[in-house]
């Protein structure tokens, strides 16, 4: 009796065992076991030099934030990575499509237990700092001069992902930030375009007097709201670099800088820029409003512009762009905020090396031109081939291209210069403005007194 | 205590598969997380050992933490004194004046089986200003109440008791399930008997219902002071601990320093506290309920 239930109990642990396996190799590779893996005549370019001992089955796992199936990013995502097994019947790429927040948690958790997945993706910068201080990465120094790789990035790009002289990642995107407006709205309050802060503040003044709500913002992601600060500091700092100066011992957050841009900000708050509930709208809900045409202004990175042109608000070329203005006469409106967008790492502990090194080559290659096909080469860190108009883009895309042509120089997110403690508190400290006037100065002391505490 | 013909051996080996399952999600995590309190470890790279250093700093020099506990035992308060005496009062109507109670009850329950996601955006839209279509804004400015319309969710003295609100809206049909089970459970014969010496209706609840029903209510108690020290998804959906830290509780503030600032070794040391907490209570709650079992029995 007690052997039969014994022999019960391992068949049925192994059936158990079975099933999950079969579970956890996923469905990404049934594509490629349909199709014949004869076929070598690719269309795209192909990066790798010979079938190094193809027997051997090889599986590399690539975390990503494309999990949007309606999103051209994921489009181009499956598309290569076919291609790419079709090439290589051996190797099979093992999809992890996340969520953007869903991704940096598991993967702080993946990291805690150093086990990072073969190709994953960070944020640039003083994100990506503490992953580097771990050595949970592979340098790319050598891949990315394979095929000419490097020469398809945007110049100075790589530099937010290089740590010591060594690449550690490969951005998907660079993008700026720009104010988005809808046209019939300013024309319905008669307002033209501001071509200063204090213009700004004014027509928010207008708008509002019309009964339109001027601005958009999904605070309760308290990032956007930083981010738009982060812009007013650099007018009022007359030029990038305000939190390296801290951060090298130059410079206070007491800077007189610093609190003009305080007081700046709050003026545009106290005017009513924004819709009411504001902290409570997170970042889509808050794009919403601009997009289905219940806000006149957005100010967000040029990453929306793909979501905003298919939108109800921007059908007929009804919504344009403009950059942010000087803030009481300072700064230089063609210093934007940069936004190096999230990049393709490689873990170092990877079992598959320099498969994984093989395979992300090719798929950057292959990046830029994916993209623009699929129409989601706004601001991309590579260059481009092709000609944007007759590809069909939009005119307010069109525009916001001409602004890349424009950039000189400008401020990273605050989040990406400054260590995570410090963001934190100073994402929080901004995110009360929007619901509680304060003194300049008092918002200068949180912020000094939270980066000593987490220097 | 053989009561069972069984050996000490044959009970242990029973035991033991949900034994281990205990100890290892249960007990090694704690260990484990009071370990992690005492490290300076931001949760990826090298960890330094430094003591009690997060708890000098937890207690004397973090501003959020003291009003973020405030606000949890705020909620617990509003729980245990509001939320489930109420239910326990609503499970008396049900089941003395309720011909089939059972479809109220299980409507009363509704809100627990949905998603807190869902809850939450529920009531986001409910709670919007009147510019946004709001309900409760509209309703108020329907009824010449202007003055009483508020931002719920983003004037800081108000969100927190607006996120209360709601999830005592949520659990109030657990309690009261609960309650309304205990209710049932009280023989039949003992309202009979009182009835023929003259005890009914009210009286009835008062020297009946309400002692016999004083276990049950409990273990109601106890799993919303404990429910409560744990909220955390329904402040992360509706606010996010936001604007600036006036909805946080302790679980939230746990998560966002471990999290979102990299202070893991410090968000351990929030944990080990919770933890605590948890069992403190516990304690002190079984200890006066069991004078109060002692009085009445």
């Amino acid at each position: 009796m007690t052997r039969r239930s014994r022999m019960l109990g391992s068949v049925m642990a192994g059936v158990l065992a079975l099933s999950l396996a079969a579970c956890g190799s996923g469905s990404s590779n049934t594509s490629d076991t349909t199709t014949k893996p004869a076929d070598n005549s690719s269309t795209t370019t192909t990066t790798d030099n010979g079938n190094s001992n193809s027997n051997e089955k090889i599986t590399i796992t690539f975390q990503n934030i494309y999990p949007d199936t309606t999103d051209p990013k994921n489009k181009m995502l499956h598309k290569i990575v076919d291609q790419y097994q079709k090439d290589h019947p051996n190797i099979t790429i093992e999809l992890d499509s996340l969520n953007t927040d869903q991704q940096k948690l598991k993967l702080k958790t993946q990291a805690a237990s150093k086990e990072v997945p073969d190709i994953t993706i960070v944020n640039p910068a003083a994100q990506m700092q503490p992953f580097i201080d771990a050595d949970l990465f592979a340098p790319l120094n050598d891949m990315i001069e394979q095929n000419g790789l490097k020469d398809t990035f945007q110049k100075g790009i790589l530099d937010y992902y290089t740590f010591n002289g060594n690449v550690y990642a490969l951005p998907d995107g660079n993008n700026i930030a720009v104010v988005y407006y809808n046209k019939s709205l300013f024309e319905k309050a008669g307002v033209k375009v501001p071509t200063t802060f204090e213009e700004m503040v004014d027509v928010v003044k207008q708008l509002k007097a019309k009964g339109i709500t001027p601005m958009a913002i999904g605070e309760k992601d308290s990032w956007t709201g930083s981010f738009l600060f982060m812009n007013v500091l650099l007018r009022t700092n007359g030029g990038p670099g305000f939190l390296k100066d801290v951060v090298d011992g130059k410079k206070k957050f007491e800077d007189p800088a610093f609190k003009e841009a305080v007081d700046a900000f709050e003026s545009l708050i106290q005017a009513g820029a924004f819709q009411d509930g504001v902290t409570s709208f997170d970042y889509n809900a808050g794009e919403n409003l601009f997009k289905t045409g219940k806000a006149a202004m957005y100010f967000m990175g040029s990453w929306a512009t793909g979501g905003i042109e298919t939108s109800e608000a921007g059908k007929d070329n009804n919504v344009g762009v403009f950059k942010f203005p000087t803030v009481n006469g300072k700064g230089n409106p063609d210093e934007f905020m940069l936004a190096p967008g999230s990049a393709f790492a490689v873990s170092k502990d990877s079992k598959h090396l320099k498969e994984t090194l093989d395979f992300l080559n090719y798929f950057m290659l292959n990046y830029p031109k994916e993209t623009f096909a699929a129409k989601g080469a706004v601001g991309i860190a590579q260059t481009v081939d092709g000609d944007f108009k007759a590809a069909g883009y939009s005119d307010m895309a069109m525009d916001v291209l001409n602004l890349f042509k424009e950039v000189k120089g400008g401020d990273l997110a605050f989040d990406n210069t400054m260590n995570p403690g410090t963001a934190q508190a100073h994402l929080s400290s901004i995110q009360n403005l929007f619901v509680a006037k304060k003194d300049a100065s008092e918002v200068a002391k949180e912020h000094q007194t939270a980066y000593e505490e987490n220097k | 205590m053989n009561v069972l013909k069984v050996s000490g051996w044959v009970i242990a080996a029973f035991v033991l598969p949900c034994l281990l399952l205990y100890v290892c999600l249960v007990f090694i995590p704690i260990l484990v997380s009071i370990y992690s309190g005492m490290l300076d470890w931001n949760g990826i790279g090298a960890s330094k050992f430094i003591g009690i250093a997060n708890y000098t700093k937890m207690f004397t020099n973090d501003s959020v933490f003291w009003p973020a506990l405030g606000r949890t035992f705020l909620l617990a308060g509003f729980s245990m004194l509001v939320q489930v005496p109420i239910a326990l009062f609503v499970a008396i109507l049900i089941s003395r004046y309720v011909r089939r109670p059972n479809f109220l009850v299980s409507s009363y329950f509704l809100p627990v089986i949905l998603s807190v996601v869902v809850i939450g955006q529920l009531w986001k839209t409910i709670y919007n200003p009147a510019s946004m279509g709001g309900m409760i804004n509209q309703i108020l400015i329907g009824l010449g109440l202007d003055s009483w319309t508020h931002s719920w969710l983003t004037e800081p003295k108000v969100a927190i008791f607006a996120v209360i609100l709601v999830s005592l809206w949520q659990y109030l049909g657990y309690h009261i399930l609960i309650q309304f089970t205990g209710i049932q459970n009280i023989p039949a014969d003992i309202y009979e008997a009182a009835k023929i010496d003259g005890a009914d209706g009210f009286k009835a609840d008062r020297y009946i219902t309400l002692p016999m029903i004083v276990p049950i209510f409990k273990i109601s108690v106890v799993l919303a002071f404990i429910g409560s020290l744990q909220s955390f998804d329904l402040i992360m959906v509706m606010t996010g601990g936001g604007p600036a830290h006036a909805t946080d509780v302790i679980s939230s503030h746990m998560y966002n320093m471990s999290f979102l600032s990299m202070k893991y070794g410090y968000g351990s040391a929030i944990a080990t506290f919770l933890v605590f907490v948890c069992m403190l209570a516990t304690v002190i709650i079984n200890f006066l309920f069991n004078r109060l079992d002692k009085r009445y029995s």
